[in-house]
């Protein structure tokens, strides 16, 4: 029914990292887990300079570095690596993540990670290079390598399993949220420990707490028989009413929460009170921004544009039904979003790590993208982070002294210097 | 193969980025699969930077390979409208350079009016450092044209360059000094530099190159093809400015003897201060002085690139006073002039390696008092609870401050010498805690320094008292015990060599000689506590008694 909602479509021309980024947080999220990257020099580059890894030092991902003499090689040795991590870090499974150059090489990294793999350390092979995959897509992959260790749930089995990575204190209010409401809870894709993966079979319901998941949705329906929840995704007051009153409804419940959604509503008045009105434009970068939009959209913002590097139409369908009369891109063009912020000024523009301080040397308000994946901003207790994150650049540009960009930013461009 | 993950030097592609975002109107283009242009934010957010970074990535997608579609003509396409720049430089990724793809004939049929250049940075022959110097070489050589000397006396500085090390402040503290001297810049590159200005390098007397990494081939190039004098020494420290300035003067005069012109005086020293009335720096005097005695017994470790280990092995000997435990450097390829440079400074070898887990264990074996080192030594010793301080790139946000913090020249030589001092642990404090014990610290730190009965240390308490103690955040606490709270197996820190033989040999102390341990002053008591172990396993005296501890003091002198 939402076929008919269009999408334009570009060229793809944006600034994004690429999939190895959901390293940060997965491999704190799935504990005694090693996250080995078979790679480049770039890709450990990206990590310590993306991922901070500067600052830690020693987490528990690495990157297996392909030099020059191992492009001539016609196999992959990745023993003696394995023997390292598991001296080091005694972890109880490995993610074995793709990346560029390998998949130039042509690795069977499905083969490659049998041949590692032993009843006691699984290594599991998760695609996340940067030709196939954005920033949090990597995840996807990563749930979709877990799938065969959740264990087949009866079909009488009807229990709501969430999918997608949160941290403890999210996966905590959503377990006492569903039970709240009488909604029986097998678990989350992915738990802590791999020994805790909720069972999945024909009864199941998957709700989807990340937008990014599509895939690996697709697939537990596909080889499961489980059914995947068809709603908002529970950001803000009116994505999360709307996602336990349809994660209800499938369990044959009618839940009426309005009155909870305008209370939440009340709880951020004074934010969106400040966003009513104003010119939000999103660029690509997290694919979080279809129901970043939507909130904003019911917050009372004009959605300038919202722009992600990937829709689908069906797992983003009641987003998109929202986001009806909005201007929507999938694979947007930079260079044109760029234009258009210069014709006609947004008032807060949310866009990416890369692309955020030369905007604000343009004039503009902006906000990193990358929070919005990185910070717990679900369910009813994210709501307030979630106004704060959006109201506080523009607070903050109200606040401090009038910005005279011609004097304060002389001479820090280095090709000005 | 081996595995990493942590860099000193980034890949070839970062280096063409760095260029492209040093120069006036030049944009990189990367053929590369999304994600390669993450080097774009370490511009835009150490940096700062209040326009966008002359990089573009022309995407390569899995689907594109699978059709043989390739994107860099529209993508030069589209840099050209919207950056309107004058060079375009085109290189390979690390992946895509395997596809041996024609890059040429893609430039070649773009449509747009811009040279484009392409740029042969092969990732897994160079790093950074490697790749930005060729590609500013090349472009030096391309754009100078032959042209009469400046009227006035001029130098070139070639060498400050995007995201360099305190380059900035580097550039303030050249600038002053020239002022002082009468002598006119006439270009800085490839920092802020047009092709123009890259055309004009031949105007000037002489060029000056003082780092090792960036611009010295680009000197040398313009001494050899247009007779432009290099001055390739580094003013790091008082004496070596001493020596660089008057060495400047006397360059600039022989130019201007055959020019005819009226030479260069030297001005009084107090012309290079702040306000034209002081010494030009504090730190000759500063190691005169009584409170600076103590460093004679600190010894340092200093590791970073070329330029900086070398000045600052230098500086720390041959101006402060103290000794050197041992130094090394990431950048293999210059090595062998760190080596040459450092004849007679090192107590061994120089340690050449790009693993910063070799450089761990070396800091954990020597102990020194300080280090002089990169981000990654500083993190490092926060582990080992040694004083380390940052000398050399790679960059870091804390190398993008506000202030004025030059390396180079006299003001360089004090922001060092503060550093030091303000880094290493305690100087007259230190000799009043050797008379009058320790003031009632030592209470305090019996918790964190006298761990247990055994002799080995537990790390993951190392980490935890680390984290305490400094304003790490607790994000970082959480992310550093997480690492090591596996088992005990993994306990160790990188540099586990030295505890693994400690273990073996199963040295252990008395209670008795544990006490005495403990009337040790704190801050060296670990040094002590090794240094009984060191001697006792020498003398195969398995227990520690007390008598152990006093015939290994006589022994050792401590």
């Amino acid at each position: 029914m939402q076929n008919d909602h269009t999408i334009i479509r570009e060229d793809n021309a944006i600034h994004s990292f690429c999939g190895l980024a959901s390293v940060g947080w997965l491999y704190q999220k799935i504990r005694n887990s090693f996250f080995l990257i078979l790679g480049t020099h770039t890709c450990a580059h990206f990590l310590q300079y993306a991922l901070g890894v500067m600052i830690f030092a020693k987490p528990r991902f690495a990157v297996a570095m392909l030099e020059e003499a191992d492009l001539s090689k016609d196999y992959v040795n990745l023993k003696p690596i394995l023997e390292e991590i598991k001296a080091d870090h005694h972890p109880s499974v490995i993610f074995l993540f793709s990346s560029c150059t390998p998949e130039v090489m042509k690795v069977d990294f499905e083969q490659l990670a049998r041949s590692l793999s032993t009843p006691e350390l699984p290594v599991l092979f998760a695609p996340a290079s940067g030709l196939e995959f954005a920033f949090s897509q990597s995840e996807d992959s990563v749930l979709q390598a877990l799938l065969p260790f959740c264990p087949i749930a009866e079909p009488s089995d009807k229990r709501v399993v969430f999918l997608g990575s949160v941290n403890d204190a999210i996966a905590d209010d959503f377990r006492r949220e569903a039970e709240a409401l009488g909604i029986p809870v097998a678990g989350f894709l992915p738990e802590n420990h791999l020994r805790d993966l909720p069972p999945i079979g024909a009864g199941t319901i998957v709700a989807p707490l990340q937008p990014y998941l599509a895939k690996v949705a697709m697939r537990i329906s596909r080889e499961r028989g489980a059914k995947v929840l068809s709603s908002l995704f529970p950001f803000g007051p009116d994505g999360t009413r709307q996602f336990w009153e349809d994660l209800a409804k499938e369990f044959g419940m009618a839940v009426n929460l309005r009155e909870r959604e305008a209370a939440a509503w009340e709880r951020i008045r004074k934010h969106t009170e400040l966003l009513k009105g104003r010119r939000v434009f999103i660029t690509a970068d997290s694919l979080i921004e279809l129901p970043l939009a939507r909130f904003l959209k019911s917050a009372g913002a004009e959605i300038a544009e919202v722009s992600s590097v990937y829709i689908n139409k069906k797992f983003h369908a009641k987003e998109l039904e929202c986001l009806r009369g909005v201007r929507i891109v999938e694979q947007p063009n930079f260079h044109r979003q760029v234009s258009d912020m210069q014709v006609q000024p947004p008032d807060l523009v949310i866009t990416s790590l890369m692309t955020a301080n030369p905007l604000i040397g343009k004039g503009i308000t902006v906000k990193w993208s990358m929070e919005f994946v990185l910070m717990p901003l679900h369910g009813w207790s994210g709501t307030v982070s979630l106004a704060e994150l959006l109201t506080r650049p523009l607070l903050r540009k109200a606040h401090l002294p009038e910005f005279d960009a011609s004097v304060w930013t002389m001479n820090a461009m280095p090709s000005s210097a | 193969m081996r595995l990493t993950y942590w860099m000193y030097e980034g890949t070839a592609h970062h280096g063409v980025g760095r260029i492209a975002n040093s120069l006036k109107k030049v944009h990189a283009v990367f053929h590369a699969p999304l994600g390669d242009d993450y080097t774009l934010p370490i511009h835009t957010m150490l940096e700062r930077t209040p326009d966008f970074p002359h990089a573009t990535t022309s995407l390569v997608t899995g689907r594109d390979l699978a059709q043989g579609t390739n994107r860099l003509p529209l993508t030069l396409k589209q840099v050209e409208a919207r950056f309107k720049p004058e060079l375009i430089v085109v290189c390979a990724s690390c992946s895509t350079i395997l596809l041996q793809e024609n890059l040429q004939q893609a430039i070649d049929t773009a449509d747009v009016q811009t040279p484009v250049m392409l740029y042969d940075a092969n990732p897994y022959r160079m790093t950074e450092t490697e790749s930005s110097d060729r590609l500013f070489t090349t472009l030096v050589r391309r754009f100078a044209k032959a042209q009469p000397l400046t009227e006035r006396p001029s130098v070139n500085f070639l060498g400050p360059i995007s995201l360099g090390f305190h380059v900035r402040s580097d550039v303030i503290a050249m600038r002053r000094m020239l002022n002082v001297l009468g002598i006119e810049l006439n270009v800085i590159a490839p920092l802020g530099a047009s092709l123009s200005d890259l055309e004009r390098l031949p105007a000037a007397w002489l060029t000056i190159a003082p780092y090792r990494e960036t611009g010295q081939e680009a000197a040398r190039f313009l001494e050899r093809e247009f007779g432009t004098p290099a001055l390739l020494e580094t003013p790091i420290g008082v004496e070596p400015t001493l020596r660089w300035l008057r060495k400047l003067v006397e360059m600039i005069n022989e130019i201007g003897a055959r020019k005819g012109a009226k030479p260069l005086q030297m001005p009084p020293l107090q012309a290079f201060s702040l306000d034209g009335l002081s010494a030009p720096s504090s730190l000759p005097w500063f190691s005169q002085t009584a409170d600076m005695h103590s460093f004679s017994q600190k010894r340092a470790f200093v590791f970073g690139d070329a330029t900086r280990t070398v000045a600052i092995v230098k500086l720390l000997r041959d101006e402060i006073g103290a000794q050197i435990a041992g130094a090394g450097t990431y950048l293999v390829k210059h090595a062998d002039w760190v080596r040459k440079e450092l004849e007679g400074y090192l107590p061994d070898e120089l340690l050449v390696t790009e693993a910063f887990q070799d450089v761990a264990k070396r800091i954990e074996a020597e102990r020194p008092d300080i280090v002089c080192g990169t981000q990654m030594e500083r993190h490092s010793c926060r582990k080992f609870d040694i004083p380390c301080m940052v000398i050399a790139p790679p960059t870091h946000i804390e190398n993008h401050l506000l202030g004025y913090y030059p390396f180079i020249g006299f003001d360089g030589a004090d922001v060092i010498a503060d550093r030091i001092y303000t880094t290493a642990k305690l100087g007259l404090e230190k000799h009043l805690i050797d008379y009058f014990g320790s003031a009632g610290l030592d209470d305090e730190n019996d918790e964190k320094s006298a761990k247990s009965s055994t002799s080995s240390i537990t790390v993951p308490k190392e980490v935890a008292t680390s984290c305490t103690e400094s304003n790490t955040s607790k994000q970082e606490c959480r992310s550093q015990n997480e690492g090591f709270n596996a088992d005990a197996q993994t306990k160790q820190s990188t540099g586990t060599a030295t505890e693994a033989n400690a273990a073996r040999t199963e040295v252990e102390w008395t209670e008795d000689a544990q006490r005495l341990l403990k009337s040790v002053p704190f801050f060296v008591r670990e040094k002590a506590k090794r240094n009984i172990e060191k001697y006792a396993r020498e003398n195969a005296l398995w227990l520690i008694t007390p008598e152990v501890v006093r015939k290994a003091k006589e022994h050792i002198g401590a």
